[in-house]
């Protein structure tokens, strides 16, 4: 029982669907360089959404490690804001014209916060135990082995060409974590040290955990990169009610707060003098939320229901009503904010009378009553209720009787999800960086019930299958996003996933703070540049 | 009881002779203020509950208007909730279910509590010791934890949820039935029925029993009014059937707006307050009514 549980908790944070969480971060942008010129020192009070109960990314998935295990534990890369791919743990790197071989050259001078120098022998060490102990297994899939030349040449060789590595090097995919200490033959995964006397080579070393109340970091002095990090201190208060969170803000108590997502409450915070409040910084979390549809069974086997079911749902109420003008529309299952992302789709404007002519022509007459058939709506969490309320009402109107199913508790949910025992389900479904890691497995034939956040629709299409393995391993960008518009414009005509909207996570921070973390990464990358004014 | 009073005057005594116990009951009821208006407020939470779907037909879950349009705005008393539903139908609705929930609740409560605490008081002896211990057992788990446990297993219907309050709030009634019955059992009108060979089943239920109704109904009159708040903690929590309107749950789900739509929050916790406290009431009155030693004064 205890091991399910441990299982399922893990895979609730594998997708980081973790309704809220906060955080804090440095962009990678170099700074404005103006009149605030960075300066050291201080202690940043940072408020996060969720406990953390694992510190150490290499093993465990979501944003809630992301934030600590980012400041804790450095990647070979690091993003700016436009998804360009900058040196951090290496300080260059080359990929062989095949695509078949990636070198990286570490950083000569980067060492653990136990004084011990970071080696090509981690990084090799690293990649077996993300390979091994990570969900995420088509990040590192095609790496068939790592040479250490020399201390600080690691050479990545690849079965194919994997265009998704750059991604998954970077953020908090890949953790570079010593051989020394992980390498005692425990198990990575429950090793002692993911919590207590965590040694990584980040920006930040750590001071206290104590689960459930505080995560506190301090400078690491003889971190790489010269007259980093500027904070002295940050302490990351774990407050897990969004309320008690908004007033910890307005009152100055907190001074910042990433995967903020209440809309309510972020359309109060924006009210809020000396608090900036902003939804850049997540393009490569990805979160979107959509509307799953079982196509395995009962009417919505029937590709025009799906359809229907598209056009009778209202996608301008959700925005408004339910996400208060908060979130984007998400018109497929590529973050807008993604360079893959293909606006030009069928877009499912409400139109009953198509509903209804669809679900006719699919031989759903309506009977006496007006109801066509019923179908059932879940939903992975409570802050998605509101949705599936809308749902059945709107439904309703083109007859189709839907009933609301609660689950107890997450898991109970999750297990519904991973055996496909379900008609509709809302969830949140995250991108991970790269299509390859965190969108493939909503519609890959060979993914279908392979738990929550697999193909859980039952989705098959040989020509989806076929773009998608294609896309997988073509190294020309170009390419590369023409086989993801093809493919995004199969999956809205098909509608295996009602794609809604993303989920409108927020960054806020006060006045007081600079460079917050806005690059693509959010919180699950260094805050070395982050300072107070 | 009036046999026992020193005539005052001949007319009174005519007027004591008059009443049945019942009636004397309910006169004693009615010269209680509180209780009364406690009664009134019941009558009409009870007269929603009945007639209210019918002056507010339709589907409560409706989306009639713009979400969160404030109280007396647009024409809608109550205003609307998140997604944009009358907050007046849904309240009807919901009572419709609380008092439902409420009752039976209540209903199961007093049948199990009575059957446990007559045969342990009746019997004496290892079944009182058995069934004793068996209560005990369930008045010290945590009663809304346990109650979660339950609908969280077997999924979260009407008749689980009832079934739920029922099965952790019986210890109490079954204590007091027990009480009575021990000292019911020792008067001499139950000797004579026992020396006359009536069945035990008779006794416990048409001898004793009615004799120890008094303390029951006040009980189970305030086991209502604690099922209803029980039903509103377990909705609250999302332990609820989504497909249901009631009080709590209409709390739970509007819950996250508080910070900014207080209304759609305050208004079912007043009728939920206002109710429960008009039954605490009513209670309190049939416990004044129904115990001879406070009518003496």
């Amino acid at each position: 029982m205890k091991n399910t549980l441990v299982r399922l908790a893990t895979v609730a944070t594998l997708s980081g669907t973790l309704a809220v969480t906060s955080a804090l971060v440095s962009s990678m942008l170099v700074s404005s360089a103006l009149a605030d010129a960075p300066k050291s020192g201080g202690t940043l009070i940072a408020a996060m959404g969720t406990n953390v109960r694992n510190l150490n990314p290499a093993v465990q998935s979501g944003i809630v490690t992301g934030f600590p295990g980012s400041q804790l534990f450095a990647a070979p890369l690091r993003y700016d804001e436009d998804w360009t791919p900058q040196p951090y743990l290496a300080e260059s790197w080359d990929i062989s014209d095949d695509g078949l071989t990636v070198t990286l050259n570490l950083v000569k001078n980067a060492v653990f916060h136990d004084g011990e120098p970071v080696t090509s022998e981690d990084v090799a060490f690293s990649v077996d135990v993300i390979k091994e102990h990570h969900p995420f297994k088509s990040m590192f899939a095609p790496v068939e082995s790592v040479d250490t030349p020399d201390e600080h040449t690691a050479i990545l060789n690849l079965s194919q060409p994997h265009p998704a590595l750059m991604l998954a090097m970077s953020g908090q995919l890949m953790a570079i974590i010593p051989k020394h200490i992980y390498g005692d033959g425990e198990d990575p995964k429950t090793h002692p040290r993911n919590t207590e006397n965590v040694i990584g080579s980040g920006p930040f070393k750590l001071t206290e955990y104590k689960s459930g109340e505080h995560v506190i970091l301090e400078r690491f002095d003889d971190f790489f990169i010269e007259g980093r990090p500027y904070l002295d201190k940050m302490v990351l208060r774990i407050i897990p009610d969004p309320a008690a969170r908004t007033i910890a803000l307005e009152s100055g108590e907190v001074d910042f707060a990433a995967f903020e997502v209440a809309p309510q409450n972020i359309n109060r915070l924006k009210e809020v003098e000396g608090l900036t409040v902003t939804s850049e910084g997540y393009g490569a979390i990805g979160p979107i939320d959509w509307l799953a549809l079982n196509t395995t069974r009962g009417p919505l086997q029937d590709k025009r229901v799906r359809q229907a079911i598209a056009y009778a749902v209202d996608k301008n109420f959700i925005h408004k009503a339910i996400q208060r003008g908060t979130a984007k529309d998400a018109p497929t299952g590529i973050h807008p904010d993604s360079p893959f992302h293909n606006p030009d789709v069928e877009k499912y404007e409400v139109d009953l009378d198509k509903a209804n002519a669809l679900l006719d022509e699919a031989g759903h007459e309506a009977g006496a009553d007006g109801t066509r058939f019923g179908l059932t709506i879940d939903f992975g969490w409570g802050e998605l209720k509101p949705n599936a309320e809308y749902v059945r009402g709107a439904l309703k109107k083109v007859g189709i009787d839907v009933t609301v199913r609660a689950s107890a508790d997450f898991p109970t949910w999750a297990k519904r999800m991973g055996d496909m025992d379900y008609d509709m389900s809302w969830d949140t479904v995250f991108n991970w960086g790269d299509p390859v890691i965190g969108v493939h497995r909503t519609y890959l034939s060979s993914n279908i019930g392979k738990g929550v956040w697999s193909n859980t629709q039952g989705y098959s299409n040989e020509r989806v299958d076929e773009l998608l393995d294609m896309a997988s391993k073509e190294p020309d960008a170009d390419k590369r996003k023409a086989l993801y518009t093809e493919f995004q414009q199969i999956v809205a005509d098909e509608v295996p996933v009602y794609f809604s909207n993303t989920l409108p996570y927020h960054t806020v921070y006060s006045d007081k703070v600079g460079n917050p973390p806005l690059g693509i990464w959010s919180t699950s990358s260094p805050m070395d540049m982050t300072y107070l004014k | 009881m009036s046999k026992l009073k020193p005539p005052i005057s001949g007319q009174l005594e005519e007027e004591f002779k008059a009443q049945s116990p019942m009636m004397e009951v309910w006169s004693m009821f009615c010269r209680n203020i509180t209780a009364m208006i406690g009664l009134v407020i019941v009558l009409i939470v009870l007269f929603a509950a009945i007639f209210g779907p019918t002056l507010y037909p339709g589907d409560p879950f409706e989306m009639v208007w713009a979400p969160f349009s404030r109280p007396g705005e647009e024409g809608y008393l109550l205003g609307t909730d998140y997604l944009g539903r009358d907050l007046t139908t849904l309240l009807v609705h919901g009572a419709r279910v609380s008092i439902l929930i409420g009752l039976s609740a209540a209903l199961l409560t007093v049948l199990i509590g009575i059957t446990v605490g007559a045969v342990a008081g009746y019997y004496k002896g290892w079944v009182e010791e058995l069934l004793m211990r068996i209560t005990e057992f369930f008045q010290v788990l945590p009663t809304l934890l346990f109650s979660m446990v339950i609908v969280a297993l077997f999924g979260a219907s009407l008749p689980m949820i009832t079934f739920a309050i029922g099965v952790v709030s019986w210890p109490p009634v079954a204590r007091v039935t027990r009480a009575e019955f021990l000292r019911i059992r020792e008067l001499e009108y139950v000797t004579a029925a026992r020396a006359s060979g009536v069945s035990n089943f008779k006794i416990i239920f048409r001898t004793i029993l009615p004799n120890a109704l008094p303390p029951i109904i006040v009980q189970a009159a305030l086991m209502v009014g604690s099922a209803i708040l029980f039903e509103a903690g377990l909705s609250f929590l999302g332990l609820t059937d989504p497909n249901v309107v009631s009080w709590g749950q209409i709390i739970g789900s509007n819950r996250q707006y508080i910070l900014d739509s207080s209304y759609t929050v305050t208004i079912p916790g007043l009728a939920i307050f206002i109710t429960v406290l008009a039954i605490s009431l009513v209670g309190d009155g049939l416990n004044d009514a129904l115990n001879p030693k406070l009518r003496k004064r």
